[in-house]
């Protein structure tokens, strides 16, 4: 059996003429919780119905808890859990009727049964609502509960597909504590999200991805490396076009790690920006231009995600 | 099995709760099979439609009268006089009508003088139910009025063979005493129900129709929920539980079987218990032909949801293929009263196979072997459908 609870090769898949994902390979440890970042329609869903076998992969294979996507379908079903982007409840039916027939299909029975859903009940605070119809609960209830079904059977590898979508602050933060829980009870964890501030606050790995491929992935401290150690700023300079060549400057200075240029905007990573701001300064007057905007931060995944592809996370 | 099994009493228990479900399972077939009944029974059972004729005598003579006075005689008919020329346009002082009567005016010489004789008919071709209703009784009036003056012939001849000399009002009173008892005594008609036969419930006829109809239509529930559980994503999270798909179909097929059993047993327990329908002579046939309807209602559930893509092409497709089989397929009106090739099409539908068994056993007395191969056609019917609609169905969306 391999050391990591999944490990992802060259997986492709093509749905009609579009590449959903195109070669994507990552492995995932056991016991983080691996977070998936990306835009809507960057191929995150898709990846995650390869894993849980609802999809076949066009080519390559993943293994989850050793056992291949393609070739043990079913014993990679009897390790995972799966907690859809969809309610998938029945309405009709109460929390604890859907908890059962759901812990049903993963052969549990009689007091274990009873056990599990009152212990999943009791985690996502809706134990006194047992007997309520899904159709009752507010969005955030519902998709409390759509958390609790999925980890009613006690999988090795949960996967989470953005279950917060659409639901209030105080059920993310119950979400939240849910899913630090569960991995501290030993349950390895794939977050999809396109949230990056719940991917930077529950992930100890994060791939981001981008039109079927990961683009980077690492720790959050890896990937924000790559906007340099300390702070960027962000000068938008005018007239347009003016001294050319003034980022080649700027990245020759002390403390700075990095600088780009598009079109008027200016990037700089440095260790320090506050250090390293009065010299810019003095080189971006020297070259004949104007300062029309400043704006200094710290690294996130957010200006990581527009420094690699150019647009936003939200697009 | 077991999943199976779970998954089939976890769609019972979500139909169960649904309201919605029980009115178009019970309550409407009930309503419908009730008003149908009810109105039909006069066209099924005759006697009790009434219409009024209009009627033009311009008979100088006194054989059109008596023509009118035997006509305004029927029970079922009022005789409403009227001139010639609103007999010709079937209205009369406001009103419209849809048949009249013109008794043309030498009716009394041609009659005496044995001399054929036309009256005139005027109709309403869009009258479809009082036109033909009248027309039935006049010529039943005029046929017995004819035999009065037969009568009176063969009266007439009888007296003059047995007297030749016998004089003219020995012959004429001969004449009038036989068209006297013929006209006192007209030819009656005795009914009895033939052997093997009973008298007419039309909740016998209208019940097994409309329940086989309102069972499809009770099947589209299953369909819809099949692809509402496909949509919205309970169907992904049973996929990737450890069941095998055959135990998510056959759970969800085994619950809509047994909603539909329920339903169509229900149905006759009511017709039965409520509205006295008869159950035939053969309780075992009675069961196979409704468990069999009920199985190839399924299979007919299941091949819709594999043939569509949405819940509502489902429901737009579902009801015009179920209003066209309970049109052709004899549960809106009998097979019997169709031309023989609708009779032919008729038996492309589910509804004709499982209504010539059902008919058979309660109307016709027919027993357990009599309607096995109804039975057959029925079950290969449904396992076509069945076979078809495992091959087609998609678990996922595409």
């Amino acid at each position: 059996m391999s050391e990591q609870i999944v490990k992802a090769e060259h997986l492709v898949k093509r749905i009609g003429g579009i590449t959903a994902v195109d070669g994507v390979s990552f492995s995932i440890e056991p016991g983080q919780i691996f977070g998936y970042l990306g835009p809507n329609g960057a191929g995150k869903t898709t990846t995650i119905s390869i894993l849980s076998t609802y999809l076949p992969a066009t080519s390559g294979d993943a293994l989850v808890g050793g056992f291949s996507v393609r070739r043990e379908p079913l014993k990679v079903k009897e390790i995972i859990g799966v907690v859809p982007q969809e309610i998938a409840l029945y309405p009709t039916l109460t929390a604890m009727q859907n908890l059962r027939f759901c812990g049903k299909m993963y052969n549990l029975q009689g007091s274990m049964l009873d056990g599990r859903c009152r212990e999943m009940l009791e985690l996502v605070k809706l134990w006194e609502r047992r007997d309520s119809r899904i159709e009752e609960f507010s969005g955030g209830m519902k998709r409390r509960i759509n958390l609790a079904a999925g980890m009613l059977h006690r999988p090795r590898f949960l996967l989470l597909d953005e279950p917060t979508v659409g639901i209030d602050p105080q059920s993310r933060e119950r979400i939240f504590d849910t899913i630090f829980k569960i991995r501290d009870d030993g349950t390895t964890v794939l977050y999809t999200s396109h949230y990056m501030e719940e991917v930077e606050l529950l992930c100890d790995h994060i791939a981001i991805m981008d039109r079927g491929k990961i683009i980077a992935a690492g720790t959050l401290k890896d990937l924000l490396k790559m906007l340099g150690e300390g702070g960027m700023i962000e000068l938008e300079v005018s007239p347009p076009g003016c001294a050319s060549g003034l980022e080649e400057a700027i990245s020759r200075l002390e403390d700075v790690t990095g600088a780009r240029r598009e079109e008027n905007r200016l990037f700089i990573s440095s260790v320090s920006s506050a250090r390293t701001l009065a010299p810019v300064m003095k080189l971006v007057e020297a070259g004949g231009c104007e300062v029309s905007s400043l704006e200094l931060y710290s690294p996130n995944l957010e200006k990581l995600f527009i420094h690699l592809t150019g647009k936003e996370l939200r697009e | 099995m077991k999943k199976l099994w779970y998954i089939a009493t976890k769609d019972l228990l979500i139909v169960a709760k649904d309201r919605g479900a029980w009115i178009t399972l019970l309550l409407t077939p009930l309503v419908v099979i009730v008003l149908a009944s009810l109105a039909l029974s006069p066209i099924y059972k005759g006697g009790s439609l009434h219409a009024t004729l209009l009627v033009s005598d311009l008979d100088s003579g006194g054989v059109g009268k008596q023509l009118v006075s035997a006509l305004a005689a029927n029970p079922n008919m009022t005789v409403q006089a009227a001139t010639e020329a609103e007999s010709r346009t079937l209205k009369r002082a406001g009103s419209t009508y849809s048949l009249s009567l013109v008794i043309p005016e030498d009716f009394s010489a041609r009659v005496e003088a044995g001399s054929s004789v036309q009256l005139m008919v005027y109709d309403d071709p869009n009258s479809t139910t009082s036109a033909p209703f009248l027309k039935g009784m006049i010529e039943g009036t005029v046929n017995r009025f004819s035999a009065v003056e037969v009568a009176a012939k063969v009266g007439v001849a009888e007296a003059l063979n047995q007297n030749p000399a016998a004089s003219a009002a020995s012959v004429a009173a001969a004449a009038a005493s036989a068209s006297s008892q013929m006209a006192n005594q007209p030819i009656k008609t005795s009914e009895q129900p033939a052997a093997g036969t009973k008298p007419l419930n039309t909740f016998d006829i209208e019940t097994p129709g409309f329940a086989v109809m309102f069972l499809l239509f009770g099947v589209m529930i299953g369909t819809e929920g099949l692809l509402e559980e496909r949509d919205k994503g309970t169907m992904a999270r049973l996929i990737v539980a450890p069941v095998p798909r055959s135990s998510i179909l056959g759970g969800k097929l085994a619950a809509q079987f047994l909603v539909s059993l329920l339903q169509i047993s229900l149905l006759f327990a009511a017709g039965h218990f409520i509205f006295n329908m008869d159950t035939g002579n053969s309780l075992p046939g009675l069961v196979l032909m409704v468990a069999i309807t009920a199985y190839t209602a399924t299979a007919f559930g299941l091949l819709l949801a594999a043939l569509v893509k949405t819940r509502r092409q489902a429901s737009a497709f579902g009801v015009l293929t179920i209003l066209l089989m309970s049109a052709l397929g004899g549960s809106w009106w009998p097979l019997d009263i169709v031309p023989p090739f609708m009779r032919t099409l008729g038996h492309v539908t589910i509804n004709a196979w499982a209504l010539d068994g059902i008919k058979g056993l309660i109307l016709h007395g027919q027993g357990f072997f009599d309607i096995l191969p109804q039975a057959g056609v029925l079950f290969a019917y449904g396992t076509v459908c069945f076979l078809a609609g495992v091959k087609l169905f998609r678990f996922r969306n595409a």
